[in-house]
């Protein structure tokens, strides 16, 4: 293998082989299950849904805080801040051809609470449910559709919800006549899509390859490319190789090695992009089987013992830059102080003052793919100096899902994805813990927060934006400070493209991809 | 019944009562597995943030809310009607994904089994003509190497020199962009498909993909057939009848040929029938590097789903497989061994 990267490090293939007007995009899409809106919640389902659906409003793809309306040409807050009524573009069109009605924007957020499928609990967030949806969807006239909720949700956030990819629009009659019995569609737009965006489906073969055609029509201007091809290829290496020699414009998902060895290529740059993906330890003090878990000793001592800066500078070069708070650099509020480094010293001593005696053993549950057990080397080592021993177990996604859900885990290091661009996101997962059933982390964390819980709920309602803002600070800091949670790096995502292509743009969510503005 | 009508025919009933049997247990075994198996699949399918009531609902449709041995008689009741179920981690039907990925396999397969078997045989019968020899040496190291490289590495190895440099060969896929989507690929064997769609260039493309795969998964079964081949020629070869054939002057080149290879032929045989049936259940690695839509990569992705409609009807197929190619492989050296007629 060795033999192997140094080879490759002097890699020099000029041929540039992709079909003209077509960007060949190589990645892994194995995690792609579904492309209906209303089901699809991994990254390469939600980041098609950005280029082939829109919703009423998005963020600009430039300063993500500022909401653009993209089928929506203006709203307002209606009296009482529990509604919202927006005015639909004119000239919107989906791809069928078919115009945007009311009814369309109605169908689809109705039809995503009721199939009740893994992006609802978005939805579900503004107090909709399958029995009360269509109470709150009207229309009002031919070009204007209410929205209303129930839940404590001030209009701010109300926005930031609907900008999720589970309230993308769908054009009803499309997607009506393609249903099968009583699935709204659902196995129809698995594979295809009925949407107004810039690229429209015209052939998705599942762990193979999904191939987007323009949309000429699409509201907001159509794209500069015919075609975009996205190649499933699952070795990082392979892509590598399809990059280098121009078999492939774009390729995602490389690992720091990859990176490295292709800095010497003329042919290509690297782009990196800051993503709101955070890393994070988090001990699971609903354990009855270790006491310690639950001592807050622990989880300070914790704090001083990861190699920071080792883990983000040498062992994954560029993927991740310290951050520990839980609202992503880019975020408004987001805590940007970080004063925590490896000192084992200080940790000895906390752990000592606590009477936690040397020889404590915790198992950290770990994901089994890169770099989460680099990572877990790491600490492994660094708590070891502390006299913890930690004993890692990597297992695939859905077994560490389902302990966490169940809390028999002791210690795990997780990663979290905003769900959509609002500070609520975030933090209703780590500063709530409503004890009411949802299975929030904090709830996962056994941390029982009723004053926080309360802040928390407060801060989604809050209508002054300084003050919002505020509100997350102070929340952030007690988390940073007193938690079950060690925050520790935000994600870089790094992109290597050929020198021809331009115009490629990602943003800190995890849908922020945008195809429509790449040439090549 | 006339006697010598019986007899074939209770050696079929018992053939087939043998495949039915051997394809139940394995059935009921991959599917206990499957639900043993710590990873949930509801959860696999939501994420771990979906709420409960998704979480309950998605369980229910999936059947998971029932004891494993009933979801395994509905899931056996629906076999029978030919439904294979939906697969979680593709959202198509199993069979329709089957339909895609087997043929891909199979088509790999196919060809470095022929390779293999050429190659190896005839390494075999060269390494043993002069065992200890030279060229005894250099094959053995040969076939060691081959058996032993890892797949993935020498599958790299092959597309950086044939592919990123010297572009001999094609890329990963199993033709170029410009073909791929534009041609139908409809029985899923792609030399066929190309072959009738008589677009120009495109058999040829087929062909300069599929060139380093096959090359790559061949290494491993040439080496295994080389092996054993040399391995059996050189057990039969101290027996008294070759003593006595050499005894009345036959060269070694004639006894190798006309001695050894024809006693040795139905152990061969079964040696390619193994060694192709492994080359069935799929070449993850080599289907990975490849970007190769085979069914190994199909089923490695099923299991890290806990996807169980997925992971039984690959295991089906490839256990047919093992079935057909056992049962063709028996009869093949009952009909060349007069021993055992």
């Amino acid at each position: 293998m060795i033999l192997l990267l140094g080879l490759l490090v002097v890699v020099d293939c000029a041929r540039a082989a992709s079909p003209p007007g077509v960007l060949v995009i190589v990645q892994s899409l194995d995690d792609l299950v579904s492309l209906d809106p209303a089901e699809g919640f991994e990254l390469s389902s939600i980041q098609t849904f950005t280029n082939v659906y829109q919703r009423l409003v998005q963020p600009d793809p430039e300063h993500p805080a500022n909401l653009q309306g993209i089928l929506a040409a203006g709203w307002q807050t209606d009296a009482g801040g529990r509604s919202l009524t927006f005015e639909l573009r004119p000239d919107a069109r989906f791809a069928s051809g078919n115009p945007l009605r009311p009814e369309d924007v109605i169908f689809s957020l109705s039809r995503a609470v009721k199939l009740n499928r893994a992006p609802v609990f978005i939805l579900n967030e503004l107090g909709w449910n399958a029995g009360n949806v269509d109470g709150h969807l009207f229309k009002v006239d031919a070009h204007h559709v209410r929205i209303t909720w129930g839940a404590a949700v001030g209009p701010a956030l109300a926005l930031n919800i609907l900008t999720a990819p589970v309230a993308s629009v769908l054009d009803e009659r499309d997607v009506r006549a393609h249903a099968v019995g009583e699935d709204v569609g659902n196995a129809w737009l698995r594979a295809h899509s009925a949407g107004s965006g810039p690229f429209r489906i015209r052939r998705y073969v599942a762990h193979e390859a999904l191939v987007l055609d323009a949309n000429a029509t699409a509201p907001g201007g159509g794209p500069r490319l015919q075609t975009i091809v996205v190649k499933n290829v699952a070795d990082a290496a392979t892509r590598r190789l399809l990059v280098a020699v121009g078999d492939a414009d774009i390729a995602r998902d490389l690992g720091p090695d990859q990176i490295a060895a292709l800095g010497s290529n003329p042919d290509v740059r690297t782009l990196a992009f800051p993503s709101a993906k955070i890393d994070y330890l988090m001990f699971n003090s609903a354990n009855v089987g270790n006491s310690a878990l639950r001592n807050p000793a622990l989880w300070e001592a914790a704090r001083w013992l990861i190699d920071y800066d080792g883990i983000a500078s040498q062992l994954l070069r560029g993927e991740y830059f310290v951050h520990q708070a839980f609202l992503a650099d880019g975020f408004p509020g987001a805590l940007e102080a970080t004063p925590y480094h490896l000192d084992v010293a200080k940790a000895r001593a906390i752990l000592a003052a606590a009477g936690i005696q040397p020889g404590l053993r915790i198992a950290l549950d770990v994901y089994n793919q890169p770099p989460y057990g680099e990572i877990a080397q790491s600490l492994q080592a660094s708590f070891a100096q502390a006299g913890i021993s930690l004993e890692i177990v990597p297992e695939p996604g859905g077994e560490l899902y389902s302990k966490i859900r169940e809390r028999s885990e002791q210690a795990a290091w997780l990663y979290w994805v905003p769900d959509y661009y609002d500070a609520n996101s975030t933090a209703s997962a780590f500063a709530q813990n409503r004890e009411d059933g949802t299975k929030t982390l904090a709830w996962r964390a056994g941390w029982h927060i009723p004053a926080m819980t309360a802040a928390t709920a407060a801060a989604a309602t809050e209508v002054d934006m300084a003050a919002r803002r505020e509100d997350y600070l102070a929340i952030q800091r007690e988390v940073q400070q007193n938690s079950p949670f060690v925050i520790a790096f935000q994600a870089r995502n790094e992109v290597v493209v050929r020198k021809s292509v331009q115009g490629y743009r990602e943003g800190l969510d995890g849908d922020m991809v945008y195809y429509d503005r790449i040439s090549k | 019944m006339n006697r010598r009508l019986a007899q074939p025919a209770a050696t079929l009933a018992r053939g087939l009562l043998t495949t039915v049997t051997t394809l139940a247990c394995l059935l009921l075994v991959t599917f206990a597995l499957t639900s043993l198996s710590p990873i949930d699949p509801a959860l696999r399918a939501l994420g771990d943030r979906a709420s409960e009531s998704s979480y309950a609902e998605m369980r229910h449709r999936m059947g998971l809310d029932a004891p494993w041995p009933q979801r395994f008689v509905h899931y056996a009741g629906n076999l029978l009607r030919g439904d294979l179920g939906v697969s979680e981690s593709t959202g198509q039907p199993v069979a329709a994904d089957l339909r895609h990925v087997f043929p891909a396999t199979l088509e790999l397969a196919t060809l470095a089994m022929l390779v293999s078997t050429v190659l190896g045989v005839a390494l075999g019968l060269v390494s043993a003509w002069r065992p200890r020899g030279l060229i005894d040496g250099v094959v053995r190291i040969v076939s060691l190497l081959g058996s032993s490289l890892p797949a993935f590495w020498l599958g790299l190895i092959v597309l950086y020199f044939f592919y990123a440099r010297l572009h001999w060969a094609g890329g990963p896929g199993r033709l170029d962009d410009a073909y791929e989507y534009t041609l139908d690929l409809d029985s899923g064997f792609v030399l066929l498909d190309t072959w009738r769609s008589g677009v120009p260039g495109a058999f040829a493309n087929a062909w300069a993909h599929l060139g380093l795969p096959v090359l790559v998964l061949a290494a491993y079964a040439i080496g295994q057939v080389t092996r054993m081949t040399r391995a059996a020629l050189l057990g039969e070869a101290s027996k008294e009848y070759v003593t006595l054939a050499r005894a009345k002057g036959a060269g070694s080149l004639r006894i190798l040929l006309h001695h050894l290879l024809p006693n040795t032929r139905g152990l061969i045989i079964t040696v390619l029938a193994l060694t192709y049936a492994s080359l069935l259940e799929g070449a993850v690695l080599v289907e990975t590097v490849f970007a190769w839509p085979g069914i190994g990569r199909y089923l490695t992705n099923a299991l890290f789903a806990a996807d169980t409609a997925a992971i039984v009807g690959a295991t089906l197929v490839i256990g047919c497989s093992f079935v057909v190619i056992n049962g063709l492989t028996d009869a093949l050296v009952r009909t060349l061994d007069p021993r055992l007629r």
